[in-house]
């Protein structure tokens, strides 16, 4: 499935999903899952190459948040686009626990969600299209405003309108 | 949603809403799709009503309607006549009698 | 009025062009109707029994006479010539066909109007008082807070696809008309100690097929932090609200299920995780928004009563009767507030044709400063009319059948679409809305009756609010033949309750002469003609109502 990274394609995901049964590559970044890394903490905090985690959309990210720096990557699902539990958990990893690895949108991804995704702090999507990049490209020129404030680092609408005003009262 | 009845091995006619227009709208002989209830084919056991509805169906993935399913008729009439209240009025249109009317 | 800058309009623009491009890749066949579905819904487009149905966005129930104006042109040239005004202040119009819904919807953006997020599993429209900014009572505006919240819940990238339906209504008096302890999140604002203003926070309210009165969650909210507590609502109602079961993942199940202790103890941690950050409002920011809604430019009038009105009063008998019922106390001196009763007697409640809407559209511009209101009971208010105007305006809406002096009388009656027009309805609830009127039609009984409010739902998701009439009617389905189900004893008020059910289920004729029955057993019980049905109901309990529906049988 064509993976997205910021917008372009990436040819070949660098992070080998491993089963939780699986020995993990010494050398290659290892995708695991939420129940190994519980299992197996003790033991995979001492690992040289990077590690990633897949979140299911049920684990609260108030508990996990603390350990969210451990990951360069954290693979957010979604069951169904309309099961929107991971909306909540990207903005709270980015916003409230500073996570700053890639976090990646798996699952029934659609055009028309990806521009809810970025603004919650998604920045990799693996999306089942041909014209994968075409369908984000057209995706992020959705709207050129914002109400609300995000992690994303858009200016909202009323701070727009405040910096606005207070312009022109500094002018006046 | 359209409600799926369950199919009884009596008589029933297909309906769905056209695509672009969203009318209510009766799979006939011809296959093709008409306004009119008394157009539509009547599939007269639960068999051939499956049968029918697998055409609605790929007639949908070819988006020309929408949403298609049975609905299960008088078949001792000389017109299809819906045997639920609902598809009756479906059928007919509104029962309200409203002053501002039904047409424009 | 809000009106749009350059932000707000850009973003409906962008919307329509957006919706254009999904009804393209629809009708070439790159999404399928179940991708597509949500989408359309989100922008309103709704297939029912007959056909597709767009439900306009009427934010918080305001309209100017231009864009009430545009829906009666909207209606003629892309439906059948008149409208539905719903139970959420909204307006439907029930032929709208695909190929023609990006242009209605561009129409509409006009005159800074839309349909997003009118369905679908997001926030909905915000809904308030229909006599904000006019009411006498009033504490503050709430038609700020709405549009605060409007602004906000727009496009809300975390919040779009919620475990259900999230609606929002927000009251700035202490006689509460906008239902807030039946909603999601109700908000009431009222003072606290030190007399500044703020929220009373409701969570878990709603109807359908589990009726639930909100809970108090907070007892004042700060004004600043509305929007930071409305966020950390919204996300603990995301990650926790349950999705396995339609019918159990309303906010109200959640609250029902883990208690309100718990879910307060959740959103108050993450509020305080959030509340000086982005979202707290500055002081600035709510100015500038209230700037919008500040007071027409009224006349002083003197005290006492305007000659023309009182004159009219005594010797025009149907204004007299049309005054005491749909003129409700204005804040500014000499004025009235005015509802048009969208409900004459025999008609389908809550429609309105097209010429209705432009004649509605012209007296507002010559007596209402071109402000119209909708209201939740499915009728039109001019919101601030000189009462030396009364008289002439009784007799502009005279000639378009909108006099109808019933405003919360018995056949002043909320009805759902019902099975004529909607695909989840189990019985027709407009029809027996008509012949209930009807019954009800003689002004002087009606009148002596008195305040009662009927309610008709034609399913149990209860757009119609059944559960919190005086009388309340639920359709049900009976091996293919309609019942309709009764309850008494509902309100909607700031002493909200839920209805009791009477009994077995009644057929329709039954119904219709049942209503009837329990109104003179009223007549017969009340203590007094200021006592009314609910007071009387309350006094006196379920059994005498009971006995004469039941006892014959």
């Amino acid at each position: 499935m064509p993976l997205l990274k910021d917008g372009n394609l990436v040819g070949e995901d660098a992070w080998l999903s491993v089963a939780d049964d699986a020995p993990l590559p010494e050398d290659r970044p290892a995708l695991i899952s939420h129940a190994r890394w519980q299992a197996d903490k003790e033991q995979l905090v001492g690992r040289n190459a990077p590690v990633g985690i897949r979140l299911p959309n049920t684990v609260d990210v108030l508990d996990f948040g603390p350990e969210a720096g451990r990951f360069d990557l954290i693979v957010l699902e979604f069951p169904k686009f309309s099961d929107g539990r991971a909306y909540s958990q990207a903005r709270l990893l980015r916003e409230r626990f500073g996570f700053g690895g890639e976090l990646r949108a798996t699952g029934h991804v659609l055009q028309d969600q990806l521009w809810h995704m970025q603004r919650c702090g998604f920045d990799a999507f693996e999306i089942a299209r041909e014209d994968a990049t075409q369908a984000f490209a057209a995706a992020m020129r959705s709207f050129s405003h914002v109400y609300q404030p995000t992690g994303d680092g858009r200016v909202s609408a009323l701070k727009q309108r405040l910096a606005a005003t207070r312009k022109q009262e500094a002018a006046e | 949603m359209a409600k799926a009845p369950k199919l009884k091995d009596q008589a029933h006619i297909v309906t769905a809403n056209h695509l672009t227009s969203g009318d209510v709208v009766y799979l006939t002989v011809r296959n093709d799709w008409s306004r009119d209830i008394a157009a539509a084919f009547v599939a007269p056991n639960a068999e051939a009503a499956a049968a029918w509805l697998a055409e609605a169906e790929a007639q949908a993935a070819r988006n020309i309607v929408v949403a298609p399913y049975l609905v299960p008729v008088d078949a001792g009439t000389t017109l299809p006549w819906p045997i639920q209240f609902r598809e009756r009025i479906r059928a007919a249109g509104p029962t309200t009698e409203k002053a501002a009317g039904g047409v424009a | 009025m809000y009106q749009y800058d350059q932000i707000d309009q850009t973003l409906v623009d962008e919307r329509v062009a957006q919706f254009r491009d999904q009804v393209a890749r629809r009708l070439n066949g790159a999404i399928s109707e179940d991708e597509f579905k949500p989408l359309r819904l989100q922008n309103g487009l709704y297939l029912q029994l007959h056909a597709y149905m767009l439900r306009i966005a009427i934010p918080y129930g305001t309209l100017s006479s231009r864009q009430l104006r545009a829906l009666a042109q909207i209606g003629c040239k892309y439906d059948r010539g008149w409208g539905h005004f719903t139970t959420r202040q909204n307006l439907q119009y029930n032929w709208i066909r695909l190929e023609d819904a990006a242009d209605a919807l561009a129409d509409l953006a006009k005159v800074q109007m839309h349909a997003i997020q009118t369905s679908g599993n997001c926030i909905r429209n915000t809904t308030t008082d229909q006599f904000a900014g006019a009411a006498h009572d009033e504490i503050e505006d709430p038609r700020v807070w709405c549009e605060i919240i409007r602004q906000w819940s727009t496009f809300h990238p975390e919040f779009s696809f919620l475990p259900r339906k999230f609606k929002i209504a927000v009251t700035g008096s202490p006689n509460d008309r906008a239902a807030v302890r039946v909603h999601d999140i109700g908000l009431r604002m009222h003072r606290n100690a030190a007399g500044e203003t703020g929220f009373e926070v409701i969570v878990g309210g709603g109807l359908g097929r589990t009726p639930f009165i909100g809970k108090t969650i907070r007892d004042f909210l700060p004004r600043q932090h509305l929007l930071s507590y409305l966020e950390a609502i919204l996300r603990v109602y995301n990650q926790f609200g349950r999705r396995d079961n339609i019918y159990k993942a309303r906010i109200k199940i959640l609250v029902h299920e883990i208690g309100i202790e718990t879910i307060r103890d959740k959103i108050e941690a993450e509020w305080q995780a959030i509340r000086d950050g982005a979202l707290k409002l500055p002081q600035e920011a709510i100015d500038q928004i209230a700037a919008h809604f500040a007071p027409p430019a009224f006349e002083t009038l003197l005290g006492g009563v305007a000659p023309e009105y009182a004159n009219a009063f005594r010797t025009d008998f149907e204004f007299g009767l049309w005054a005491r019922r749909n003129t409700f106390k204005h804040k500014q001196p000499g004025y009235s507030i005015v509802t048009i009763s969208l409900k004459k007697e025999g008609e389908p409640p809550g429609d309105m044709k097209a010429e209705q809407m432009l004649a509605v559209a012209d007296l507002a511009d010559r007596y209402s400063f071109s402000e119209i209101r909708v209201t939740h009971e499915q009728n039109l208010v001019l919101p601030h009319v000189k009462q030396s105007d009364l008289p002439a305006l009784f007799k502009a809406l005279k000639a378009y059948d909108l006099a109808t002096p019933n405003v919360g009388l018995a056949s002043d009656i909320i009805a759902c679409p019902g099975l004529d027009y909607c695909a989840l309805a189990n019985a027709r609830s407009i029809p027996i809305a008509q012949q209930i009127a009807l019954r009800f039609k003689n002004w002087e009984r009606a009148h002596d009756i008195g305040e009662l409010k009927i309610k008709i739902s034609g399913c149990i998701n209860a757009c119609g609010h059944h559960h919190v009439g005086h009388i309340g009617i639920l359709g049900v389905d009976k091996n293919g033949e309609e019942f309709y189900q009764l309850t008494l004893g509902g309100s909607a008020d700031q002493d909200a309750a839920l209805g009791d059910i009477l009994g077995p289920a009644l057929d329709t004729a039954q119904t219709v002469d049942a209503i009837d029955s329990l109104v003179e057993t009223y007549l017969r019980l009340r203590r007094n003609s200021d006592e009314r049905f609910l007071d009387t109901y309350r006094r006196v309990g379920l059994q005498p109502f009971k006995e004469a529906i039941y006892a014959a049988a």
